[in-house]
């Protein structure tokens, strides 16, 4: 059964690529344009990781993150934050909400692949 | 492994077209309101999301540049850099460049011009106003330690795992499987010994450890980064086995227990903006346009043959046929109907973008000018719109050049010193009507009158109406030429405009009202794919009148004919209706028919009857634009299909109309007016 | 319920169901541990577990250390293919 990958950004074309990255790869990708539109697929189907973007509108990612970890199905599902070296102070936000895993924008679809991988194989 | 990435490209490529109008539109937006952070948020996260996209296509220099564009705008929302007039104007000049470096993009790679990249440097000269002292050029640096020598090497692998890791959604299983694909796993010890007794042991705390052998080809900084993710509370040790101690591969032992100290500055919780309610993507499917093309010509070829079969059934007597014919041509004009409604846009995003140049020109001419949108939701057909753009910017800068005043000569007449520009859209029978109105000194109607006579566009001592004498400013003959121009209060081009809008089967008028305003309204078709035509025969050929247009049809008794063929003119009910003798204007050969009828036509303010010999009825008509050999045609639009297969002409009633009008115009004193003759 | 466990003669039979994960664990703890020492014997069914992570292993590993405290002869008679997965991974530390 393949993993699934909730991707999160509001940029059509970072999910795109980032899609194309995974499902070449074998894993199955659901795809959320901001965190709340991402809170709302956070039901019912299992999660196994959660790629998401900082600046997004209606909801960013930090707040996202935080109210990933209040909902007792998802709250343990590793999340990769998508941010850029200009967001330092983002960062440290994110990680104390619990999200360890950052990829530095922009990255290589191979790079996306190899981050996601090392937190779960397809 | 290559990854395809050109279809994503493509979206990036309209995506940065939509951020960047956005972020323009938000840059306006703040500088009606510098305090409006919500409008700060969005500009920032338009060229960060740009940035972060291009990134991913390689695209270097769109990377480069907006990185140092985004930098400003980081310190803007710090509230590091205050807004003011030179920033928002020298942001949106970056927004500009963007826009170009992305065209180029879209152009299929070819470099920048050299002119583009003078441009780019100069915004960076500019930008760096803004940023604080440092070194301009960001230090990204790039820790990469090249894989040259895959030489297979044994390496020992320590981990300890910290408490949280489980809760961080970490399984160090996974670290392990991922080793795995990198080489071969020839020893793992597990280490338990730190879990804690059990009275105080929480079982999602994470105590475990490993000891690790991997052969593996993967470098020190390879393996090192595998456990990026769990740097900051776990110990890692990996060392090399094979090798001797000091060589460099061993360098790496130390324990790398990362203290990375990131600055914990609370920034300023950032509420979600709630005005950006729109989810762009939730609703909608892209569709590329020309495919949408294809769809509406298939429908319309659907329409023809629909309308063919229609015309068989009509001559056979049966019943359940006809019946099987009626549901499906009522069933085509609904897919009709959506398939036009799909390519219908509204016409605010041309609107807005209006509100730049507005802004631009009114601050080069040193005037103050107020754009009003409304009807911006009024909706027409994209390729219409997409051909609409630049008679209307025409228009726009001509009323901020000659229509409204300098703001002493506002106050000197009583006015505010604010000038107000109106752009207003709406529907009007089975047209879009757009207006343009400014509320400067309005034209002289004297002056064009004066110049229109010298240039002999106007018999002298003929009697105009103001509209008339306004709209002679659209004759080619006369709108350029230069003298007029200030005096007249309307620059060159506006033949120009004119010729562009009849393109597109559309009209431009003109009011004014001396020391009130000018306005100018241009009516468009919704659509430029079909129209419901009236079909009239003559000879053995058929024409198509568009429908909206045909007022009522009268049939000429003998003798009528006689008396309007003298005249020109017909008395329809006491009213002077000129008429227009199809047979003539286009040239057949041989006698009239037995039997004639008119068919009035009005459009706008103009109404004529033109002379046919049968009136065929309705029919739904698919334009084919006639080739480029038969544009200088006049008094034809395009041309159709029609379901026994026979070509029929489309009539440009505007156009014969105009001609008309013109006639009468110049020869208002010459009795009687010579009928009509086509050129 | 994720666990079920019976006492049958001098030995308590344990079956667990599902994820043997992070999401389970604290549940599962919450009822195993107290049945250290219950019985002499006590084995353990994995078979029907259908996701393991290092959390789960953790819990194993608990498991087998407190039943050595205890001296409860500790066995596990069936685990399916997640657990074995994961136990070959990591050398089958914990059986």
């Amino acid at each position: 059964m393949a993993k699934n990958v909730l991707v999160v950004d509001d940029s059509s074309s970072v999910r795109q690529v980032v899609g194309i990255a995974l499902k070449s790869a074998g894993y199955d990708v659901i795809e959320a344009c901001d965190g709340r539109d991402a809170l709302g697929k956070l039901t019912g189907q299992k999660v196994h990781l959660i790629i998401s973007d900082v600046n997004m509108p209606n909801m960013d990612g930090i707040t996202f993150v935080k109210e990933v970890k209040k909902l007792a199905n998802y709250k343990f599902t590793p999340i990769i934050m998508l941010t850029t070296e200009s967001q330092e102070s983002k960062k440290a936000e994110g990680q104390a909400a619990g999200a360890k895993a950052w990829v530095v924008k922009p990255f290589q679809p191979a790079q996306m692949l190899a981050a996601v991988s090392k937190l779960i194989l397809p | 492994m290559s990854i395809n990435l050109d279809q994503a490209q493509q979206t990036f490529i309209v995506e940065a077209r939509e951020l960047l109008q956005a972020m323009e539109q938000s840059l306006l937006q703040l500088e009606s309101e510098p305090g409006d952070q919500d409008a700060i948020g969005a500009i920032f996260r338009a060229a960060h999301t740009i940035k972060g996209s291009a990134g991913l296509f390689g695209l270097a220099s769109i990377v480069g540049f907006t990185h140092i564009v985004e930098d400003v705008l980081d310190r803007l929302r710090e509230g590091n850099v205050a807004v003011d007039a030179a920033l928002i104007a020298l942001l949106l000049k970056c927004g500009d460049h963007m826009l170009e470096l992305v065209e180029v993009v879209a152009n299929r790679g070819e470099a920048p011009t050299p002119a583009a990249l003078e441009r780019g440097e100069a915004l960076r000269e500019a930008l760096s106003a803004y940023q604080p002292m440092r070194t301009a050029t960001a230090s990204v640096e790039t820790a990469e330690v090249a894989d040259d020598a895959a030489v297979e090497v044994l390496w020992h692998i320590s981990l300890r795992f910290g408490v949280d890791v489980f809760r961080n959604g970490m399984d160090p299983l996974s670290f392990l499987r991922y080793l795995e694909t990198l080489g071969q796993m020839m020893q793992v010890t597990t280490l338990t010994d730190s879990i804690p007794p059990m009275d105080s042991w929480d079982p999602e705390s994470c105590y475990l450890g490993f000891e690790i052998d991997l052969r593996s080809t993967a470098s020190h900084a390879t393996l090192n980064e595998v456990f990026d993710f769990v740097r900051d509370d776990c110990e890692v040790h990996i060392v090399a086995v094979d090798e001797a101690p000091d060589s460099p591969a061993a360098m790496g032992s130390e324990l790398v227990t990362q203290t990375e100290q990131a600055p914990m500055t609370p920034s300023p919780q950032r509420l979600p903006a709630a005005s950006e309610a729109k989810t762009r993507d939730g609703n909608y499917v892209r569709v590329n346009a020309d495919k949408l093309d294809e769809l509406i010509n298939l429908v319309g070829e659907l329409v023809i043959a629909s309308a063919g079969a229609s015309l068989l059934t009509r001559s056979c007597n049966n019943d359940p046929l006809q019946e099987a014919t009626s549901t499906v041509s009522g069933l085509v004009e609904e897919i009709l109907d959506g398939a036009l409604h799909l390519r219908m846009i509204p016409i605010g995003d041309t609107f807005n973008r209006f509100r730049r140049v507005v802004r631009d020109i009114s601050q080069e001419l040193g005037k103050d000018i107020e754009l009003i949108i409304s009807g911006a939701e009024t909706e027409l057909d994209k390729t219409v719109v997409e051909k609409i753009g630049d008679p209307l910017m025409h228009l726009l800068r001509n009323a901020m050049d000659h229509g409204i005043e300098s703001a002493d000569a506002r106050r000197a007449a009583g006015k505010s010193a604010k000038g107000h520009l109106n752009l207003n859209a709406y529907h009007d029978s089975g047209s879009i009507v757009i207006e343009i109105a400014d509320d400067g000194a309005g034209l002289n109607r004297e002056r064009i009158l004066e110049k229109a006579q010298e240039r002999g566009l106007v018999a002298s001592g003929a009697v105009l109406t103001d509209q008339e004498i306004y709209n002679l400013i659209f004759e080619a003959g006369f709108s350029t030429a230069e003298a007029v121009t200030n005096l007249s209060g309307r620059g060159v081009g506006m033949d120009v405009v004119k010729r562009n809008i009849t393109l597109l089967r559309g009209t431009v008028d003109l009011d004014s009202r001396p020391g009130q305003g000018t306005v100018v309204r241009i009516r468009l078709p919704l659509t430029l794919a079909i129209i419901n035509g009236f079909l009239v025969g003559i000879d053995q050929s058929t024409y198509v009148i568009p429908l909206d247009m045909v007022q009522e049809c009268i049939e000429l008794d003998k003798h009528q004919r006689q008396s309007s063929r003298d005249q020109g003119y017909l008395d329809l009910r006491g009213e002077v209706l000129p008429l227009v003798h199809l047979r003539d204007h286009f040239s057949h050969e041989g006698p009239a028919a037995r039997r004639q009828n008119v068919v009035v036509v009005r459009y706008a303010e103009h109404k004529a009857g033109l002379v046919v010999d049968d009136l065929l009825g309705e029919f739904q008509t698919v334009i084919k634009p006639l080739g480029k050999l038969f544009g200088a045609l006049r008094g034809i639009s395009g041309s159709t299909i029609l379901g026994s297969g026979a070509v029929a002409l489309i009539l440009d009633i505007p156009a014969l109309l105009n001609q008309i009008v013109q006639l009468e115009a110049r020869t208002t004193q010459a009795p009687p007016s010579p009928p009509v003759v086509a050129r | 319920m994720p666990i079920t466990s019976e006492i049958l003669d001098d030995t308590v039979h344990v079956r667990i169901e599902g994820e043997l994960t992070i999401y389970t664990v604290a549940e599962l703890a919450g009822e195993l541990l107290p049945q250290m020492g219950a019985a002499p014997r006590l084995e353990l069914d994995l078979s029907q577990v259908t996701e393991m992570d290092g959390a789960g292993l953790q819990l194993l590993a608990v498991i087998q250390r407190e039943a050595g405290i205890a001296g409860t002869a500790l066995s596990v008679t069936g685990q399916s293919q997640a657990v074995t997965q994961a136990l070959q991974l990591c050398r089958g530390a914990a059986s």
